[in-house]
């Protein structure tokens, strides 16, 4: 063996090898500040209050009510309302759709447009969440992506604005802007959990005073404005977006592009009043004429 | 399979019930709000085709025919990385003056005195437009660009009234006049200063 001058890390641990006894769990112990040594605060300064001071009723945590301002009337008190807000529980808030992500769940087969898009279609495709309880009104489309959308479709959502309006009809498709009230929308987008109640389908109710001016224009292209208006709408906004109308006659799919729901009506195929059972794969219809004339009113 | 279900079961039924026509009588659904009952006298057809309106004389009625223009797509400029360097939102769109049938003659002229310098070698009045992201914003701006071409291009002011006319010749003479007396004045300002001269 080598004997070694001046001793490195490496011999020194080597000699205590060979000379310590076997290390066992009762040798072992922490390296220095390997365990927090901290104990209880105790005493009045420092830290060790635990940021409650020194004595009184602070540290005691005796506070007083949230928003007392120690006698004089509190912020919450002086205005009992604001008027920003008002109106708020009548407002709609609806889940946006991008023109891209429409165009790429059409591309990858997520969405068909070889029947009439709406809510329940746009629901069937599992990426959307609606609440109607939260006042969530359904689908509005955006502008992103309005270069890229090619489909021809057949769509119906509850908002809508002009440029979305103009990528949909330059390419040979139709768009109607429709409104759906709460509980028609619960049915709507989710059909079978609504079957599965056992209840007639509902009719669908008007706009509320604030929408119904929306849903009535043409330019919007509202399920209550004149289809007649809504042609020569279309011929304008041909002209002011710079494209020419492809013929709808002219397609091979026009009876789907032309396809329509009455305005009572929640699901394609299907009218109010019906009840669907769908365990045994029947429709039941009313027979009595109160209810028949109730469900066509 | 993304088939609503309602679909579905409708495909069902038509197919085991017989004796049905396919359409059944859910294509007849009318309510008491169908659209028939509230425009009773529209035909309601949204395919109808319009008739676009004529320019006649100077007065344009606004319809450009889509297929006499040339839209062409290229990139902007400006900042914006990948986007705009990859995407073609740039719209050029050009319209021969010369052979637009659509026009009428004198408004065609005057386009061609005012626009002059819009207006390429060939005969082509070039208009552009990257104003937006997006191309079909671009192409709209640009048609904005070329009716407000052409409306200014056919606007002829109304001829000044006897009532202007006779305003506007009052005040010339009128400055006239005080241009005059501030001459004179200043001269004789100025023989003031000379000494003057009698003869002896």
């Amino acid at each position: 063996q080598d004997e070694v001058m001046t001793s490195s890390g490496t011999e020194k641990a080597l000699s205590l090898l060979r000379r310590l006894p076997r290390v066992s769990i009762g040798n072992l112990g922490p390296n220095p500040g390997a365990h927090n040594e901290k104990r209880r605060g105790r005493g009045i300064y420092g830290g060790k209050t635990h940021g409650a001071g020194s004595g009184g009723s602070g540290q005691r945590q005796n506070f007083m009510r949230v928003g007392y301002e120690t006698g004089n009337t509190p912020f919450y008190l002086r205005f009992s309302y604001q008027t920003y807000y008002k109106g708020h529980h009548l407002k709609l808030s609806y889940t946006p759709l991008c023109m891209g992500k429409l165009q790429m769940m059409i591309d990858t087969n997520r969405l068909r447009c070889d029947v009439p898009v709406d809510v329940t279609q746009l629901m069937a495709t599992g990426l959307f969440s609606i609440s109607p309880q939260q006042k969530e009104g359904g689908f509005m489309l955006e502008n992103e992506g309005i270069d890229h959308f090619k489909a021809t479709i057949n769509i119906e959502v509850q908002w809508a604005n002009e440029a979305v309006i103009a990528s949909v009809e330059r390419n040979g498709g139709f768009i109607t802007t429709a409104y759906f009230d709460p509980l028609s929308l619960t049915a709507a987008i989710k059909p079978v959990e609504f079957f599965g109640r056992g209840i007639a389908i509902p009719r669908r109710m008007l706009p509320p005073q604030h929408l119904i001016d929306y849903y009535s224009d043409p330019k919007n292209r509202g399920y209550l404005a004149d289809p007649a208006e809504v042609a020569r709408e279309r011929f304008l906004l041909a002209q002011k977006y710079g494209y020419e109308l492809p013929d709808v006659n002219a397609s091979p799919n026009k009876d789907i592009l032309l396809e329509r729901k009455d305005p009572r009506q929640i699901f394609f195929g299907l009218e109010p009043g019906w009840v669907v059972n769908l365990k045994d794969k029947v429709i039941l219809k009313p027979t009595d004429p109160e209810l028949k004339e109730h469900f066509a009113s | 399979m993304t088939c609503s279900a309602p679909r579905l079961l409708l495909q069902h039924l038509t197919r085991n019930v017989q004796g049905l026509n396919a359409t059944l009588s859910v294509a007849g659904y009318k309510s008491a709000v169908s659209l028939d009952k509230i425009y009773p006298a529209s035909d309601l057809d949204v395919t109808k085709l319009q008739t676009p309106p004529k320019t006649d004389g100077l007065n344009f009625s606004g319809y450009v025919p889509m297929n006499k223009v040339q839209v062409t797509y290229s990139r902007s400029n400006g900042p914006g990385g990948q986007n705009v360097n990859k995407i073609n939102t740039k719209v050029d769109l050009r319209l021969q003056v010369t052979t637009a049938d659509w026009l009428s003659p004198e408004l065609k002229e005057r386009i061609a005195k005012k626009y002059k310098s819009s207006i390429t070698a060939d005969g082509f009045l070039v208009v552009r437009s990257d104003k937006t992201r997006s191309q079909q914003l671009n192409l709209a701006d640009a048609m904005d660009k070329l009716r407000h071409m052409i409306h200014t291009a056919a606007y002829v002011p109304p001829p000044p009234s006897a009532e202007d006319e006779e305003r506007a010749r009052r005040r010339h003479e009128a400055s006239v006049r005080e241009r005059l007396r501030q001459k004179k004045a200043h001269s004789l300002l100025k023989q003031g200063r000379q000494i003057p001269q009698w003869d002896e």
